[in-house]
């Protein structure tokens, strides 16, 4: 697709202004990820509206994962209002919060699953898809176990409310926001060149989440690998989320840029090709020296996407690097 | 007549004049004087602080215990106004681990209550009690700690089996070892250890009273020498200095990364918000001592001062000069009135939170599930600061500083190495 533009371009306009589009990011990336999470999530809510039964609720919770990671990177607009986006996938969870959050939930059979208002008020890390993750796969709870049940409804309700919030908002107002960077009246974005920002911002940010925490985590060091810090290895979700996550932010690429990108292209195969090549849906094999070699290997691979993008995404779009919420510690 | 005829003047002088009134040679200069002051400041403080430990170590009572804590809130405020300096400059932000890591897992080092638990999944030391034990095993190897020194301390258990939450050093550790844990929830309150941990004899509480007196004074002697270093540093020919001085643009940019990266990922996100998100006491950057609104409040106000080139050092005497806003006036006015008017706006903000908690709602309350009050104070200025970070960015644009950090540099030469 971009390519096609990039032609076009390249006929059309030697030295244009810039060479993005931000009607396409929004139209064919952001709406359209947003409005998947908003169904799937409402989806996974209606099936634990029917019945706890862990199996068909884990395949609907996959889904809404799924269609999460196509979003996860978008850290700007409507989900960082009121803390959604920490919401919806609290992690890392250093001080194993969820767990003991969840827990004792459960144990003082607390009421609070009873009231979606009164539930808002919960700590977010007995919210969203990781403690559901926890629920639905974590020996320690019983998805069937009528109080665990009553959480899992509320939890998967109160997530599908707010993802059908972040898509509405998007939608109704923030999309335009977006689109309409630079004109007049729009007191978010001042300049165009500031709506490309903030995506630039998101994917450099994005890239740099996937190599440090998705694949840095469990890596640890040599000597001391940390198996048990992968991103949603009960459910043995965690390579999966880091093969989703550089597919959606190649997307976000296609979507907005109209040069062509050949580092950028060559990098972004070169990841697929390295999470491809490995058989360790979970990163189990961080503690061996060879299965491990391949973990360091996609995580390499990720990080030549951020230097290819470094070089070619951000001068195409005449735009730096902004500050996100990873640049603290 | 005249006046048209100077207005002409006027625009052909500053056309034809590139060179601007503020040499950034000496926006850096400034910078780094204030850096110096600072760290000189928190040096002085800790000193102070020193001797009160060794005033309650040699004489434990409720007052010198007292003292002690109070020498601790005192050298916390030239501290905190540092902050800004760590994420611009490398040679802060790889020591800073030091002497103000956080959150810890502080059953490493004294006892704790039992709703504490024991080790974690992420933390197999997380009970280890250095204090209560002479000897123990750390990651296969026996380690001898009858002598509790700062080497034990800096090289054993400072960030021990290569988990973070292990802090040995610094700050938060002395802050644990005069107030000790917080028991009251997202109640009001401090922590309660009593003097008599420091007593000698039949009178000492919790066991193991010369051993915790070993392990506060090697903190704290730790904490000079940690502070003494990084005062060199930004000396005339100290490394950060140099390193600042050495190319002006990157110099411009490390002031507004360390401006805009407190702003936002570290105080805005981690430290304020992820608090009132997760309802958690814990979540309190001095939890021990209850006192993380100052804690909150000096970082903001070493962001504004970083950018103002002003700074008042703890005997009152101000330090300015040329400054980032100076430069940015010229270049765009607009940006900088914006920024100043966001800073400004965010210590109003940190003045409510303070204020707040004089009236009786400490911080810690404000995190708990429910208090809709301490959740929009704290998310106001979280609000504040999420702003600030926007008129940073612009700023950055404005000064059209090229952009790209020089971060991405080494793994570029590591991803060559990999794929050649």
């Amino acid at each position: 697709m971009r390519h096609l533009f990039a032609t076009l371009f390249a006929l059309t306009s030697a030295a244009g202004p810039v060479a993005a589009d931000l009607d396409r990011v929004v139209d064919a990336h952001i709406l359209p990820g947003y409005a998947a999470f908003a169904d799937t999530t409402a989806t996974l809510a209606r099936a634990a509206a029917d019945g706890c039964d862990p199996d068909p609720l884990r395949a609907e919770w996959n889904a809404a994962f799924d269609a999460w990671m196509a979003v996860s990177h978008l850290r700007f607009g409507p989900v960082e209002e009121q803390g959604r986006s920490v919401i919806i996938a609290f992690w890392p969870d250093d001080k194993g919060m969820t767990p003991r959050s969840l827990a004792r939930l459960v144990a003082d059979r607390d009421p609070v699953v009873g009231d979606p208002e009164e539930f808002k008020e919960v700590s977010v890390a007995a919210r969203g898809l990781f403690a559901l993750e926890f629920l639905l796969y974590d020996p320690q709870f019983q998805p069937q176990d009528p109080y665990t049940c009553d959480l899992i409804r509320m939890a998967t309700r109160d997530l599908a409310e707010i993802a059908a919030v972040v898509s509405e908002d998007w939608h109704g107002g923030f999309a335009d926001t977006l689109r309409g960077a630079g004109a007049p009246g729009n007191a978010v974005y001042l300049s165009e060149n500031e709506g490309l920002q903030v995506l630039f911002t998101n994917l450099v940010a994005g890239l740099e989440f996937t190599a440090n925490e998705r694949l840095g985590r469990p890596l640890g060091s040599f000597d001391r690998p940390r198996p048990n810090r992968a991103e949603a290895r009960r459910s043995a979700r965690s390579l999966r989320n880091v093969t989703l996550s550089v597919q959606a932010l190649q997307q976000l690429v296609d979507t907005l840029v109209d040069v062509p990108l050949p580092e950028t292209d060559a990098a972004f195969d070169g990841a697929a090709w390295a999470a491809a090549a490995l058989d360790d849906p979970s990163f189990a094999g961080v503690s061996d020296p060879g299965d491990r070699l391949k973990v360091e290997i996609l995580q390499q691979s990720i990080k030549a996407i951020e230097v290819a993008v470094l070089a070619e995404v951000g001068p195409a779009l005449g735009v730096s690097k902004g500050f996100n919420a990873g640049d603290g510690d | 007549m005249t006046r048209i005829l100077l207005a002409g003047l006027a625009t052909t002088v500053l056309t034809a004049a590139p060179v601007m009134a503020v040499e950034t040679s000496e926006v850096l200069a400034t910078y780094a004087d204030i850096a110096e002051a600072k760290y000189s400041d928190s040096l002085t403080t800790a000193q102070v602080l020193k001797n009160a430990i060794s005033a309650l170590i040699t004489a434990p009572s409720e007052q010198t215990l007292a003292e002690a804590r109070a020498a601790w809130i005192a050298a916390r405020v030239p501290y905190m106004q540092t902050e800004v300096y760590r994420f611009g400059n490398a040679i802060v932000d790889d020591w800073e681990g030091r002497v103000n890591a956080w959150p810890l897992d502080e059953g490493l080092i004294d006892y704790v209550d039992a709703s504490y638990g024991g080790a974690t999944d992420e933390n197999a030391i997380a009970a280890l009690n250095v204090i209560a034990n002479p000897s123990f095993v750390l990651s296969g190897q026996t380690v001898d700690a009858a002598e509790i020194t700062p080497a034990l301390l800096e090289e054993t258990l400072q960030e021990a089996d290569a988990v973070e939450a292990n802090v040995a050093t610094g700050y938060h550790a002395i802050e644990f070892l005069l107030w000790g844990q917080d028991l009251n929830g997202t109640g009001a309150g401090a922590g309660a250890r009593p003097w008599t941990d420091y007593a000698a004899g039949a009178d000492c509480t919790n066991g193991n009273c010369d051993r915790r007196a070993d392990y506060l004074r090697a903190a704290s002697d730790l904490l000079l020498s940690d502070l003494e270093w990084m005062v060199a540093q930004w000396a005339p020919d100290g490394a950060a200095r140099t390193t600042l001085t050495g190319d002006e643009a990157a110099g411009l940019q490390a002031i507004l990364t360390g401006m805009g990266s407190l702003s936002y990922g570290e105080l805005a996100g981690q430290r304020m918000k992820l608090g009132v998100l997760l309802n958690d006491p814990e979540e309190e950057h001095d939890c021990f001592s209850d006192t993380t609104q100052w804690s909150h409040y000096y970082d903001a106000l070493g962001i504004r001062q970083a950018y103002l080139g002003q700074y008042t050092r703890s005997d009152g005497t101000q330090i300015s000069g040329a400054s980032l806003a100076d430069l940015v006036a010229e270049v765009n006015a607009p940006a900088d009135a914006q920024l100043r008017t966001d800073l400004d706006a965010t210590m109003v903000e940190m003045t409510e939170i303070v204020d707040a908690t004089r009236n009786g709602m400490a911080y810690d309350m404000m995190l708990a599930r429910g208090n809709d009050a301490g959740e929009e104070l704290v998310m106001s200025a979280v609000a504040a600061l999420v702003a600030q970070t926007r008129s940073i960015e612009r700023v950055v644009t404005a000064l059209d500083l090229g952009g790209i950090t020089l971060e991405g540099s080494d793994s570029l030469d590591d991803v060559n190495a990999v794929f050649q």
